[in-house]
């Protein structure tokens, strides 16, 4: 009996699409919280969207960066219209270059822009430790309550920075959903319903290119050097050639993977994912949600898909 | 909210040094304890049995009334909890606090806040000369935390003032920000001739200024989003005692040229 028909045994169904008995396997990760202001939200968008590219996988990228929420001017320090970014890496020591790179190239850059913390935990990196040379001595500092604030002289003003922003090593990193169906252009709509429904959340990104992963991964490779290769049991174009996970009829499946700052965002995350697909249905070509894991045996955290039928 | 309430017996006739009297200092004495600590500053070794009449339980608010007497180095080392002091200090109050909240419903004497890192002190009244400023022995004058002061304050405020807050709702005497290497005074009346004498670092924010030294810089009308900053932050921590913002539009003036110029004087547009 295959994988696919011993999972098919084990099945619950909602709103006509089967939901597998199986789990998404995630990983303790550090994370980092940071508020991007600017003049206008465009401005703060801009700078954020551009310090948080490349960063899709921890492997790849060093970390693992997307757009939490947009925040008001009341929510922000400086009261001008902000951006929360999420940072991910393997560890605190593993954020600090990330930070320092895309603060210093992609924020510091922009107009109009300034940088804050943006979340409360005992543990800090360097912000503006390494952006506030490039105020090449004129650059001065500023301490309120427990901030400090960095002013960089530049060319439309002062580049405003905090020193440093906190990081949490209760975050979790690779929460998934796969979602299966015989409909690609359908199917990509529903996966973006899933992921517009996910962006309400707080506390989580879901880092790939607009929510979404069309190239779901492995671990290692038949090539030395290769960390990850494609998921072959998941390649609809390999189900007959291959142990494939899928069944006759499947013509695609997109993945969303989450990270989130706490194991619970994850888990929320996950639940309205779950519950904007199923309220599409099959309507849209969805015949089935998964999700990735590899045995249980390497991720700390397991969130079961029938757990988070709401 | 438990505490302990000092009441002056009568004008002692010498001043009383009370840097003893704080929440966490007297917790750790009993009654009979801290009425035998000597305040006396003369020869009579006057002790707070003598001085005060006490109630109250031992807790985390003193109040001290009736202060007919020179109270001096009132709240010094406060670390935590609130002094009250209905009436007038002297010299000293709030030296070398790291926390806490010292009210002072009079005025205070001068070097008030001088070497302060942490809380806050609260002045109804006006402050005295060299308020948050340096002392002979010490490296630095006020080192962090907030003074709000009601009235006006004397000369050299914030000399050697290294980090911290000063709100003075009045105007501020001569050469406010004096040797000054960091933080903020934020004079609502404006300051008094020559602000900022080999200020190193550190703002100065008002209204206006009476003479300005030449040896400082206009560098133009700027929006300093720091300003705001603090703005926002002053109004979170001290709500109704902030200063009310300045427009977004500011004319920098930067000094002590003579030095490395890194201070500046932020006055409206």
């Amino acid at each position: 009996m295959s994988q696919a028909q011993n999972q098919a045994m084990n099945t619950k169904t909602v709103n006509g699409v089967t939901i597998d008995d199986t789990f998404a396997e995630a990983f303790g990760m550090s994370g980092t919280g940071i508020i991007i202001t600017a003049d206008t939200m465009k401005w703060a968008r801009i700078a954020a969207v551009t310090a948080t590219g490349f960063g899709t996988s921890v492997i790849g990228c060093g970390a693992e960066c997307g757009i939490d929420r947009e925040l008001s001017p009341d929510e922000t320090p400086d009261g001008r219209p902000g951006v929360r970014v999420l940072m991910f890496g393997f560890s605190p020591d593993a954020l600090i270059p990330q930070v320092k790179n895309r603060i210093g190239q992609c924020v510091l850059t922009s107009p109009g822009s300034a940088c804050f913390n943006g979340l409360e935990a005992d543990l800090k990196i360097g912000l503006g430790q390494g952006p506030r040379f490039f105020g090449d001595g004129h650059q001065t500092a500023k301490k309120l309550g427990n901030s400090r604030y960095w002013r960089v002289p530049v060319m439309d003003g002062e580049f405003v920075i905090e020193e440093t922003c906190s990081v949490t090593t209760e975050a979790v990193g690779g929460g998934n959903l796969l979602i299966i169906g015989k409909d690609r252009a359908g199917l990509l709509e529903t996966t973006e319903a899933a992921v517009e429904a996910i962006a309400k959340v707080n506390d989580v990104i879901t880092p790939f290119p607009g929510g979404i992963v069309r190239s779901g991964s492995k671990v290692g490779s038949k090539y030395k050097g290769m960390f990850a290769s494609t998921n072959e049991a998941f390649c609809p174009t390999l189900r007959g050639s291959v142990k494939s996970e899928l069944g006759p009829g499947t013509i695609a499946v997109f993945e969303i993977v989450i990270d989130g700052l706490t194991s619970k965002a994850v888990a929320d995350a996950m639940r309205v994912g779950l519950k904007a697909i199923t309220d599409i249905g099959t309507a849209k070509g969805v015949t089935r949600v998964s999700a990735g894991n590899y045995g249980g045996k390497l991720g700390q955290h397991h969130y079961h898909l029938k757990d988070l039928l709401s | 909210m438990s505490g302990l309430t000092f009441r002056l017996k009568a004008n002692p006739g010498e001043r009383l040094n009370i840097a003893g009297l704080t929440p966490s200092k007297l917790a750790k004495l009993s009654s009979s304890e801290f009425a035998r600590l000597k305040i006396g500053m003369g020869k009579a070794s006057i002790t707070v049995g003598d001085a005060f009449d006490v109630s109250g339980t031992a807790g985390d608010t003193i109040t001290i009334e009736g202060t007919g007497a020179p109270l001096d180095f009132a709240g010094a080392g406060l670390d935590g909890g609130t002094l009250r002091i209905n009436g007038d200090v002297g010299p000293y109050a709030g030296r070398k606090m790291s926390g806490g909240m010292l009210e002072i419903l009079g005025n205070a004497g001068n070097y008030l806040g001088s070497g302060m890192s942490g809380g806050t002190i609260h002045v109804k009244g006006s402050g005295g000369d060299n308020l948050g400023g340096v002392l002979s022995g010490d490296r630095f004058g006020m080192a962090g935390g907030t003074i709000v002061v009601g009235g006006n304050i004397g000369v050299r405020a914030g000399d050697k003032m290294r980090r911290g807050t000063v709100i003075v709702k009045g105007k501020t005497g001569d050469g406010a920000g004096t040797r000054m290497m960091g933080g903020t005074i934020w004079a609502e009346g404006g300051f008094g001739p020559a602000p900022g004498f080999m200020m190193r670092r550190g703002s100065l924010i008002g209204p206006s200024v009476e003479r300005l030294l030449p040896t400082f810089a206009d560098c133009g009308v700027h929006d300093l989003l720091i300003v705001r900053i603090l703005a926002r932050h002053l109004k979170q921590a001290l709500g109704p005692l902030a200063p009310p913002p300045m427009p977004f539009n500011v004319r920098k003036i930067a000094g002590d040229m003579a030095i490395i110029g890194k201070g500046e004087i932020l006055l409206p547009a």
